[in-house]
C-alpha cells in the first residue's frame, strides 16, 4: 500500500444467496488520501455493497481490502477500526429517537475513552460546526429532514474519522435541502481534509466529486 | 450522557409495553415479598414464645392437645405430683378457657368478637409463663373480679387499667396490662386460678401443667421421665421438641415460597424475553447503526442485558412495595392480626431482589445475544 492511497482494493468479490448472486465481481480500486470519490451506478449494481465492505460492515470472499492500513480480510474484530477510522452517513439518518440530538452525537465515543464532559464538548463542537447548536437538547424528532441529517454527519465525524463513507445521503431530501447536505460534506471534506466516498443515483449530485466511479454488474465500469 | 443512563434511558421507550412487564414481575416478586413477610412474622413469634416461656416443660393430658388445650382436663393434684420429680424446680397449673367477650369499644378484626385465651394461674407463678413484670397490678389470688390482659389484646379492645371486662357473665376489672412476648399469652388474659375453676365449673382442674426444670438439670430427660412415669396418661413436650414443630411448618411454607419464586422467575423470564426481543426487533435498525459507528458486540449484549436488569430492579421495587401494602390490607381488614405481626426482614428483601436480578439476567439474555449477533449490514437494511 502507498502512502498516498487510503483505499486499496483488489479483485474483490462478494456474493450473496449460496453463490447465486454476485454482488461485486472482481473489483479493483484505489483511492487516495483526501480524494473525493462518487461512486455511481444502477440499483443492484454492487455500488453500497462496495461501500459496505469499505466501511467493513460485510466481508469479501475473495480478494483484497486494505483501508487506512488495515487489511479487513485478515482483522478479525473490525468494530475497533469502524469507530476510529470510519464515519457513516446513510441516505436514512438513523437517529435514536429517544435520545437528545447531542446525546445521538456523543453514541460513537463510548467505545473510546473519552470522558462524559470531552464527549459533550466535542459532540456540541460538531453540532456548531453543522449549524445545530441551539437545537443540541431537542430530540430528533422535532427536527426537519435536513438538520437530522446534518447531525447524522456531526455523528459520523465526531471519532475524527479519516474516511466518510456516505449511502445516498440526499436520498431522502428534496433538492434544495440536498443541496444544503451536499454543500455541507463538500466544506467538512476539505476543512477537516478526509477522504469521502459517496454513492448517490445523482449525476448532479456525483459532479461535486474529484472523481465519479461507474459501477456495473460488480465491476468498475469505467472512471472519470 | 454516561453509558448508564442510556440504558436507563431505553426501557421505557413504549411506555405500556414497559409498563405491562413490570406489572408482571412485580406480581411474582409481591408474593414472594408477602410470603416473606407472613414466614418473618410466624418466626419473630415463634422465637419470642420459646425465649419468653420461663418452663422448660409442658404437659398435657393425652389426647387433649398440646398447648392449645383449653377446659379442665387434668387433676390440679398433679401439679404438686409432678413437682416431685427428680429435676424439677417448680411446676404452675394453668386453666385455660376460651372466652367469648361483650365488649362496647369493639375489636380491629372480625376475629375480635370471637373470644379470646383467659388462664388461671396461682399469681405467684406469674413467671413461670414469662409474666415478670406488669404496667398496673397483679391480681389477687381467689379475688373474683381482678384480671390482667396482655398487651395485644388491651390494643385490640381498647382497654386499659381500670377497663372491665364481661367473662361468662361475670364483670372483671383489668388490674394490669402485661407483655410476655409470648404472642399467645400476649393475645389472652390470666387472673386467679380458683376463681376461674369456680366460675367455669372446673374446680380441682387444670388444662396444663408448666413446668421448671432445675438449674443444672436437662429438660428432654426430666420430660422423657415424666412421660415415662405415666405413659398412658400425660404428654410432655419440651420447648425445644415445640421448636421443631413449629419450624417444620415454618419449613414448609418457607419451601412454598422458594416454589413460588421458581415460578415467579420462570413466568417473569419469558415476560422479560418477549419484552426485551420485540424491543430488539423494534431497534434493529439502530443496533445496525451502533454497530456501523463501532460498538463492540459485548457492548450490545451489555446495553441490552443492562436493560432488562434495569426493568426487572424496576419491578422488584414495586413488587416490595405491593407486597407490603398487600399483607398490611389483608391484616388490617380480613384477620383479627392478634397473633402476629408479618415482618419484612433483610432476607426477604434481599431475596426480591436475588429474583429480580436472575429473571432480568435469564430473560435478558437471550434478546442480548441476537441483538448482538446481528450482522450490521442486515440490521441496516432492516424495515
Amino acid at each position: 500500500m502507498t502512502e498516498e492511497n487510503v483505499i486499496e482494493i483488489h479483485n474483490l468479490q462478494k456474493t450473496y444467496d449460496k453463490g447465486k448472486i454476485k454482488a461485486l465481481n472482481g473489483i479493483d480500486l484505489e483511492i487516495k488520501k483526501g480524494e473525493f470519490i462518487s461512486i455511481m451506478g444502477p440499483s443492484g449494481s454492487g455500488k453500497s455493497t462496495l461501500l459496505n465492505m469499505i466501511g467493513a460492515l460485510d466481508r469479501a470472499e475473495e480478494g483484497t481490502i486494505k483501508v487506512a492500513g488495515i487489511d479487513l480480510m485478515k482483522t478479525r474484530d473490525l468494530s475497533e477500526f469502524r469507530s476510529q477510522e470510519i464515519g457513516f452517513v446513510f441516505q436514512m439518518h438513523n437517529l435514536i429517537p429517544n435520545l437528545s440530538v447531542l446525546e445521538n452525537v456523543e453514541i460513537p465515543m463510548y467505545e473510546t475513552r473519552i470522558k462524559s464532559e470531552e464527549m459533550r464538548r466535542r459532540a456540541l463542537e460538531l453540532l456548531e460546526a453543522v449549524g445545530l447548536k441551539d437545537k443540541a437538547d431537542k430530540n430528533p424528532t422535532k427536527l426537519s429532514g435536513g438538520e437530522r441529517q446534518r447531525v447524522a454527519i456531526a455523528r459520523a465525524l465526531v471519532n475524527h474519522p479519516s474516511i466518510i463513507l456516505a449511502d445516498e445521503p440526499t436520498g431522502a431530501l428534496d433538492s434544495k435541502t440536498g443541496d444544503v447536505i451536499l454543500n455541507l460534506l463538500k466544506s467538512l471534506h476539505s476543512k477537516k481534509q478526509v477522504t469521502m466516498v459517496m454513492v448517490t443515483h445523482e449525476p448532479y449530485v456525483a459532479k461535486m466529486a474529484d472523481r465519479i466511479l461507474h459501477v456495473l454488474d460488480g465491476k468498475i465500469n469505467n472512471s472519470s | 450522557m454516561s453509558f448508564f443512563t442510556l440504558m436507563i434511558k431505553n426501557p421505557f421507550r413504549n411506555r405500556t409495553r414497559a409498563t405491562l412487564a413490570i406489572i408482571g414481575i412485580a406480581i411474582g416478586i409481591a408474593t414472594i415479598v408477602a410470603l416473606g413477610m407472613v414466614t418473618g412474622g410466624l418466626q419473630s413469634s415463634t422465637q419470642s414464645t420459646l425465649k419468653a416461656g420461663s418452663a422448660e416443660i409442658t404437659v398435657t393430658k393425652i389426647g387433649s392437645g398440646n398447648f392449645g388445650s383449653s377446659g379442665g382436663a387434668m387433676d390440679e393434684s398433679l401439679v404438686t405430683d409432678l413437682k416431685n420429680t427428680n429435676g424439677v424446680k417448680d411446676t404452675a397449673g394453668i386453666l385455660r378457657v376460651n372466652s367469648n367477650v361483650s365488649t362496647s369499644s369493639g375489636g380491629s378484626g372480625f376475629g375480635s368478637m370471637s373470644g379470646f385465651l383467659v388462664n388461671g394461674i396461682d399469681s405467684s407463678k406469674l413467671a413461670l409463663v414469662g409474666i415478670d413484670s406488669v404496667n398496673g397490678t397483679i391480681f389477687t389470688n381467689g379475688s373474683s373480679n381482678e384480671i390482667i390482659i396482655g398487651k395485644t389484646i388491651a390494643q385490640n379492645l381498647n382497654k386499659t387499667v381500670g377497663s372491665t371486662i364481661d367473662i361468662y357473665g361475670t364483670e372483671f376489672e383489668v388490674t394490669g396490662i402485661f407483655e410476655s412476648g409470648n404472642f399467645i399469652y400476649d393475645i389472652g388474659a390470666f387472673t386467679s386460678l380458683s376463681t376461674l375453676q369456680n366460675l367455669t365449673n372446673n374446680t380441682g382442674k387444670v388444662s396444663y401443667i408448666q413446668v421448671k426444670v432445675n438449674d443444672n438439670a436437662n429438660a428432654s430427660q426430666v420430660s422423657k421421665t415424666i412421660q415415662d412415669e405415666r405413659p398412658n396418661d400425660l404428654s410432655a413436650t419440651t420447648a425445644v421438641d415445640q421448636a421443631n414443630r413449629i419450624n417444620q411448618s415454618l419449613g414448609m411454607i418457607d419451601t412454598a415460597s422458594w416454589a413460588i419464586s421458581l415460578l415467579a422467575i420462570v413466568i417473569g423470564g419469558v415476560g422479560v424475553i418477549n419484552t426485551m426481543i420485540m424491543s430488539v426487533f423494534e431497534r434493529t435498525r439502530e443496533i445496525g447503526v451502533l454497530k456501523a459507528v463501532g460498538w463492540k458486540d459485548r457492548r450490545i449484549l451489555g446495553m441490552i442485558l443492562g436493560e432488562s436488569i434495569i426493568l426487572t430492579l424496576v419491578a422488584a421495587v414495586v413488587g416490595i412495595i405491593l407486597g407490603i401494602v398487600a399483607v398490611e390490607i389483608i391484616f388490617k381488614f380480613f384477620t383479627t392480626s392478634q397473633s402476629f405481626e408479618a415482618v419484612l426482614t433483610m432476607d426477604t428483601l434481599l431475596k426480591a431482589f436475588a429474583v429480580a436480578l436472575l429473571v432480568g439476567i435469564v430473560g435478558g439474555l437471550y434478546p442480548a445475544y441476537r441483538a448482538s449477533r446481528l450482522a450490521p449490514t442486515e440490521a441496516l437494511r432492516y424495515e
